[in-house]
């Protein structure tokens, strides 16, 4: 992160900002119960041993015993499962009262603290600064001077200082863009799948449709994908637009009324694979 | 002189041990709240020195030891056969308040019974006398917050080289290791053992090394600070009920202490020393970083009591009714029948 720009090593290290941290034995078993168990590992730099959460833990007393306390103490202030838990470090002062000093979130597992906002500003400002000072350079690197004609601008790439510029900088793009097939984790083929789950539930397919049109189909579908090659575009331009508008002519006799309020973008696509075929056939038929 | 049976006047039955009854009294001279404990006679053995043995250990040494963290022997007065030895009154101990789960016992609270714990006995070991017989359940707690050292019915003065002691002393879980396999001549550490143990608990809310025989009791303490070898702890063979154990690795204490302060595990280290004379001192306990650092110990009055101290009051007249109804086949005499 940016923190770690400003200097030093030594602030890196001491600036939290720059840290994060996780036991990837804990992370598929991460849920409300066990989060703060998580969070009050020993190797996780930043739980305080010495808060009350684990002197009431050390003395086998019930965690409720914490409201009655005074000083530091951690609490899960938000969940949103399964993948984000947000945990603060505050100051107890009595029952009601207590001072929050700082915010921690684990995300998939992995555990950061919550900037303040001065170190956002500050970081963002330096990335901008950063930026604009790239531009700078990179614009002076086209200048050109001749005693004779003055200052000139030359884009050409042919120049060496250039043209390494250039190659450095596309060629690194295309080594990162190509070799980006990364497997996806267990976490990530679950939650899509639920995803998708979650969408076939609130759409579902209308099946009884397209079963008894299927043998039709078949010839329709070339004529579509015919029709597709010279006015793909317009048919694509058109079901845009008409998607914007609320209200759908076409659509409105054959869609089922829960959509017509709340169209997202995904479910949209799904209606443009499902729409066409029916809407063709009575021309067709 | 005033007679004494007169000048005490009982308010309450407190309990019963082996060798006495304890009643919560009060002094009609000073109207001060104390503790009577009424010796029982005991069979002709055990008063074959004229009076129990235990009751004289306190005479002796108590009548002599004047400190704030020590209980007071305020008077001792014989009654036909009977002898009665005058405390000051404690409303609780150490292990009554330990066991309660109401209570949480925050790092200032632990430090403030570390420090009165270690003021006594350091006075107790300064002048020659060893406890033994240190655990929560000796350590007795005023309303005002202040911990003294009490039942010095197994202290001893020591020092003599060659005088030889019983190394049946000290309540089991609290007791050293050189007691364990069989000491005769051992000094203040098995006292500074005991205090570790009590630390331990504090920490823990439950007796840190609970064995159940004297072999578990070692084995216990082997598994949590490694067993020893003829390395660090020169001689341990040669001690009469020494057995071979298996050899168990150390364990960190900051693992066991999770909450606890690295000086707080420093001090825990050097009291819990396997061999004798590595184990510190009270002197050099009370000298150590922890005392000094923050947080700063509970003053007295902010020290927890256990909820029933409070409610005492309110409940306690109709208990005191009945046992004097008992004692006293229902009237309503006050004074004592000693």
């Amino acid at each position: 992160m940016m923190p770690g720009r400003i200097g030093n090593i030594s602030l890196a290290n001491e600036n939290p900002l720059g840290l994060s941290w996780h036991d990837s034995a804990w992370i598929p078993l991460l849920n409300p119960s066990n989060i703060m168990d998580y969070f009050s590992e020993r190797s996780n730099p930043f739980f305080d041993r010495t808060c009350n959460n684990e002197i009431v833990k050390m003395q086998r007393l019930s965690m409720d015993q914490l409201q009655n306390m005074t000083g530091l103490e951690y609490i899960l202030l938000h969940v949103q499962e399964p993948i984000l838990y947000v945990v603060r470090k505050q100051h107890r002062h009595s029952p009601t009262q207590a001072t929050p000093l700082a915010d921690y979130y684990v995300i998939a597992g992995i555990v950061y603290q919550a900037p303040d906002l001065a170190s956002v500003l500050n970081s963002r400002l330096l990335s901008a600064v950063h930026h604009l000072q790239c531009s700078f350079e990179e614009t002076m690197s086209y200048s050109r001077y001749h005693p004779s004609k003055g200052y000139w601008w030359d884009f050409k790439p042919t120049k060496p200082g250039l043209g390494s510029y250039n190659s450095s900088q596309t060629a690194p793009k295309d080594v990162s863009s190509t070799p980006k097939e990364e497997p996806s984790t267990l976490f990530q083929r679950q939650r899509v799948d639920m995803l998708l789950a979650e969408l076939v539930r609130q759409f579902p397919l209308p099946v009884t449709q397209t079963a008894p049109n299927q043998a039709n189909g078949v010839t329709v579908k070339t004529e579509v994908s015919n029709d597709k090659n010279e006015k793909g575009m317009e048919g694509n331009l058109n079901n845009i637009t008409i998607k914007q508008e609320p209200v759908d002519p076409t659509t409105s006799e054959m869609t089922n009324g829960s959509m017509q309020g709340q169209i997202e973008i995904k479910t949209e696509i799904k209606q443009e694979n499902m729409k066409p075929p029916p809407e063709k056939k009575p021309r067709n038929l | 002189m005033e007679e004494p049976t007169l000048r005490y006047e009982k308010i309450d039955f407190l309990g019963e041990g082996q060798f006495a009854t304890v009643y919560k009294a009060k002094d009609a001279k000073t109207d001060k709240i104390v503790a009577v404990k009424k010796i029982k006679i005991g069979s002709r053995l055990e008063a074959q020195d004229g009076i129990n043995r235990t009751a004289l250990r306190e005479i002796k040494l108590l009548q002599e030891l004047q400190h704030i963290n020590l209980i007071g022997l305020l008077d001792v007065f014989g009654q036909k056969s009977n002898v009665s030895l005058v405390f000051d009154f404690m409303d609780t101990d150490l292990e009554i308040i330990i066991k309660d789960n109401t209570i949480v016992l925050t790092p200032a609270n632990v430090k403030a019974y570390m420090i009165m714990t270690l003021k006594g006995l350091e006075y107790l070991h300064q002048n020659w006398i060893l406890h033994r017989d240190l655990k929560p359940n000796n350590l007795l707690i005023n309303r005002e917050g202040i911990l003294k050292i009490g039942d010095f019915g197994l202290a001893k003065a020591f020092g003599s080289p060659t005088r030889i002691n019983t190394h049946q002393v000290v309540t089991r879980w609290y007791r050293a290791p050189e007691l364990l396999f069989g000491a005769r001549q051992y000094g203040t550490g098995v006292d500074m053992w005991a205090v570790g143990c009590i630390l331990a608990e504090l920490l823990l809310r439950v007796p840190f090394l609970p064995g159940e025989s004297d072999l578990d009791q070692l084995s216990r303490i082997f598994q949590v600070f490694g067993t020893p070898t003829e390395e660090n702890w020169p001689g341990m063979k040669t001690l009469t009920d020494y057995v071979q154990f298996k050899l168990f690795p150390a364990q960190e204490l900051r693992h066991i202490f999770s909450a606890a302060s690295e000086d707080l595990i420093f001090l825990l280290e050097s009291l819990l020393a396997l061999y004798p004379p590595n184990r510190c001192d009270c002197t050099q306990a009370l000298q150590m970083a922890y005392f000094s650092s923050k947080p700063a110990p509970s003053v007295g009055p902010k020290l927890p009591m256990p909820s029933n101290i409070s409610k005492l009051e309110v409940e306690k007249p109709s208990l005191k009714r009945k046992l004097l109804d008992n004692i006293d086949g229902g009237s309503l005499a006050k004074r004592l029948q000693f």
